[in-house]
């Protein structure tokens, strides 16, 4: 197939039309190579890796817990400089992980709480003063500092968010949910759906692939709308099917309506649980002493 | 349990919606030990039969009997007989995809028993040992659908025989594998019989039929049982294969000969 470069002006404007769905699907596959990936980091040896789904869950979540409520900076950066070595502990590449979570976290959080920084809504004594139609929109060195705060805690949670998304698998994460109290039933499907689809992103990009094979790539959109609508309409059909074929299955397999699952490996490890939240109290702790001291 | 047959099969017929027949006046009966082979061409029936066989479907017309009870939804209401039938028969499936549900190998190795109520270690250390005696042990953590074909089968096998089952029901086992997966399963299913397990085998791979099965039934285009006897007997009836889309022809040549065409069948020396 010639490459874009070559076409008249007119047949590359139908290309960039038709790459709409292909970008979808293209964008729908790369998910899954993604998810693939987390899945291989998840599978490495390492020290987060061995934990039980649900303990690493109930300790994250008390560490996330911790870093909502500190409102020391350096505390929070401590706290930070904790995940990245657990995150050098679990085999993961720091710089991918440091890729991860301060390329655009920190950047979007900035974007939110921008207004916050102005007099406007937190005044206080300004270091930049400005006034635009009569309204003060000085920025306020509380405002500043009450960014950083905010931009610094949503850095440390979502960064030990990442850090529990990669080093457990997928399908363990969901088992935790139990933990939770979420039902049984819901984790159970919630699991197959987690399985099949991956079948059905194949199934699409294989569907795109012989659509592309016998058109060239280069379709009118009604004529692209129609093959799409026909596609979605076939993939219903078959995950139909495939849903009646996998229940067939499972009753073959003595299944009743009960959900069962195999216990994940580590169960019952508090231990860890309860380091990871003597470790929050004692940020929390500090966080209060600190405070005390500079009052 | 006191019957000597294990399945007996009588006038069963069956149609699809839409009026598509599946089967017409199926009668056979299966013994303990027996290893069976239904041999037919595509949309011949194997699969339905099968399906019946595990009572995920039941007949229009005719019955089907397991263990001297009658399949039937009443039947499957009872759990006794449910959890007794379930742990006794094991099916599996022609298409892998659709028996690896679970988001692990270990997992779907486990689903049988965990479902049959044996606990969750238990369940596990029994996948692990299902695992290493088909030699796929390697396999437990992956996922089912980073898995080759060949892969996926002998996953799906030993998800059903981590059952431990007393009669194997096997859809096109070999469909699609390479010469070696598919005698690592010919390998697993001999180990089966070995142990006195009842097989029945749906499959057109006609050069795996007299490894895997003594008798063979062969399916026809009128969704009736065409011919049966021994294996060998049945593959050496060429007229018998060909009426019923077993034998093919193409242009082929044998050493230094002129491409020329006759009927035969692949795997098969006669």
């Amino acid at each position: 197939m010639p490459s874009a470069g070559y076409l008249p002006r007119e047949r590359k404007n139908k290309l960039k039309k038709n790459n709409f769905i292909e970008k979808t699907i293209l964008s729908f596959t790369a998910f899954v190579r993604e998810a693939v990936f987390s899945e291989e980091i998840a599978a490495r040896r390492g020290f987060l890796q061995e934990f039980n789904a649900g303990i690493k869950a109930f300790s994250f979540f008390s560490v996330i817990i911790c870093a909502l409520f500190l409102r020391n900076e350096q505390l929070l950066i401590a706290l930070y400089a904790l995940c990245l070595a657990l995150t050098a502990a679990s085999n993961i590449n720091t710089v991918f992980f440091l890729k991860r979570t301060l390329l655009f976290i920190p950047f979007f959080t900035f974007l939110v709480v921008l207004p916050s920084i102005s007099a406007l809504f937190t005044p206080g004594d300004a270091l930049w003063p400005a006034q635009i139609c009569g309204i003060n929109l000085s920025i306020t060195r509380q405002g500043i500092d009450g960014a950083v705060l905010i931009m610094t805690r949503v850095t440390v949670s979502v960064s030990f968010v990442i850090l529990l998304s990669l080093t457990t698998r997928h399908f363990e994460l969901l088992k935790a949910l139990k933990g939770f109290g979420i039902p049984a039933i819901f984790v159970m499907t919630a699991g197959m759906c987690y399985r099949y689809i991956f079948l059905l992103a194949e199934l699409i990009e294989r569907t795109f692939l012989a659509v592309k094979s016998r058109t060239g790539g280069l379709i009118k959109a009604a004529h692209g709308r129609k093959i799409t609508a026909w596609n979605m309409a076939m993939l219903w059909r078959r995950s139909y099917t495939l849903n009646e074929n996998v229940y067939a299955a499972m009753l073959s397999r003595g299944f009743s309506g009960e959900p069962v699952a195999l216990n994940s490996k580590g169960a019952g490890d508090y231990i860890r649980l309860a380091v990871f939240i003597t470790v929050s109290v004692l940020f929390l702790a500090a966080d209060f002493l600190l405070r005390g001291h500079g009052a | 349990m006191k019957n000597e047959n294990i399945f007996e099969v009588k006038g069963v017929e069956y149609t699809y919606p839409g009026k598509v027949a599946a089967l017409s006046g199926i009668s056979f009966d299966v013994k303990k030990g027996d290893r069976i082979a239904l041999i037919g061409a595509n949309g011949s029936g194997k699969s339905t039969l099968l399906a019946m066989l595990d009572g995920l479907i039941y007949p229009d017309k005719g019955s089907v009997a397991a263990f001297g009870r009658q399949l039937t939804e009443a039947a499957f209401n009872d759990g006794d007989f449910t959890k007794i039938f379930r742990s006794s028969v094991g099916f599996v499936f022609q298409n892998p995809e659709i028996q690896l549900f679970c988001p692990t190998v270990r997992e779907d190795i486990a689903f049988g028993p965990l479902c049959l109520g044996m606990n969750s270690e238990e369940a596990g250390k029994l996948a692990e040992a299902t695992a290493e005696k088909l030699g796929i042990k390697d396999l437990l953590e992956r996922q089912p659908h980073r898995l080759s074909i060949g892969e996926k089968k002998k996953a799906a096998i030993a998800a059903v025989l981590a059952l431990d089952p007393e009669v194997l029901l096997l859809d096109e086992p070999t469909a699609g594998l390479d010469p070696l997966t598919t005698r690592h399963i010919v390998e697993i299913l001999s180990m089966a019989s070995g142990e006195g397990k009842t097989i029945i085998t749906a499959t057109h791979d006609l050069h795996i039929v007299e490894e895997i099965a003594d008798i063979a039934y062969v399916l026809g285009k009128d969704k009736k049982i065409a011919a049966y006897g021994p294996a060998g007997e049945i593959l050496g009836n060429r007229r018998l294969l060909d009426e019923n889309n077993l034998a093919h022809v193409h242009i082929h040549s044998h050493g230094h000969e002129k491409p020329h065409i006759h009927p035969h069948i692949h795997g098969k020396n006669k």
